[in-house]
């Protein structure tokens, strides 16, 4: 039996990639409507905001990190990749927030 | 590397055009796409933010502020949405005809192909809608 052994980082990361996929085509159809017809409550923006902040940043990056990983660029250069998209996911992270911020405290 | 390259895009490689179907094509600008619009979700969140430091007070105001001639007085922002929009839409349904895939639907050639053009149809009509009732907004009318 396999189930004793743990699932490998890449098959969640594969799953991860579909499941925001599916959020993304849902949750962006949504931000459409709110940048054209935004009646909403300041609340649900702010929410429906962080949440394709990082849904997208995840699928975004994981994408380009999947696309780099079918060059064959070796162990190294993978390490690499991974780390410098964590780093720039993090940066970005960071501008969205700011950007949200007045959102996010209710303005 | 040069020899690789060559492989993939001389006679009979799978990047030859010649050689290229539906379903090549549609991988090969899923990729493209998707480097695309994570530059752009980039720089979408960075303006947004730096209109944040501009612009001050609640968010709403300051995206009736983007949505102000003045910033889209620069037509090159609005072909850049508008090449967005079209790039998000192919990204969205071709994701969803893979994700079909993925779950053991659609599987086969020729439903492939046709779940293929009924979400290409779906994403130009969504488009069509978001230009028809969100250009005036963005002044371009």
């Amino acid at each position: 039996m396999s189930a004793s052994r743990s699932t490998p980082t890449n098959v969640w990361l594969w799953l991860f990639q579909r499941v925001t996929a599916v959020l993304l085509v849902v949750i962006l159809g949504v931000h459409l409507w709110l940048a054209n017809f935004g009646q909403s409550s300041v609340s649900l923006r702010a929410i429906l905001g962080v949440i394709l902040l990082g849904l997208a940043l995840f699928h975004g990056l994981n994408g380009v990190r999947t696309v780099i990983f079918d060059f064959n660029i070796g162990a190294q250069g993978r390490k690499f990749t991974t780390m410098g998209l964590l780093l720039l996911g993090a940066v970005s992270l960071l501008f969205g927030l700011h950007g949200l911020w007045p959102l996010i405290v209710g303005g | 590397m040069t020899r690789r390259i060559a492989r993939l895009f001389g006679r009979g490689g799978d990047l030859n055009p010649r050689n290229m179907r539906l379903g090549i094509w549609a991988w090969l600008i899923q990729r493209i796409s998707g480097i695309a619009l994570v530059l752009f979700v980039v720089a979408h969140v960075v303006a947004i933010s730096q209109a944040n430091f501009v612009l001050k007070g609640p968010l709403i105001t300051i995206l009736d502020g983007l949505r102000n001639p003045f910033w889209y007085v620069n037509r090159t922002f609005l072909a850049i949405d508008l090449l967005m929009l079209g790039i998000i839409a192919f990204h969205g349904m071709n994701g969803i005809r893979i994700v079909l895939f993925d779950t053991g639907i659609g599987v086969g050639l020729r439903s492939h192909k046709v779940i293929f053009w009924i979400l290409i149809a779906a994403g130009v009509i969504a488009s069509g809608l978001v230009i028809y009732y969100g250009l005036p907004l963005l002044g371009g009318s």
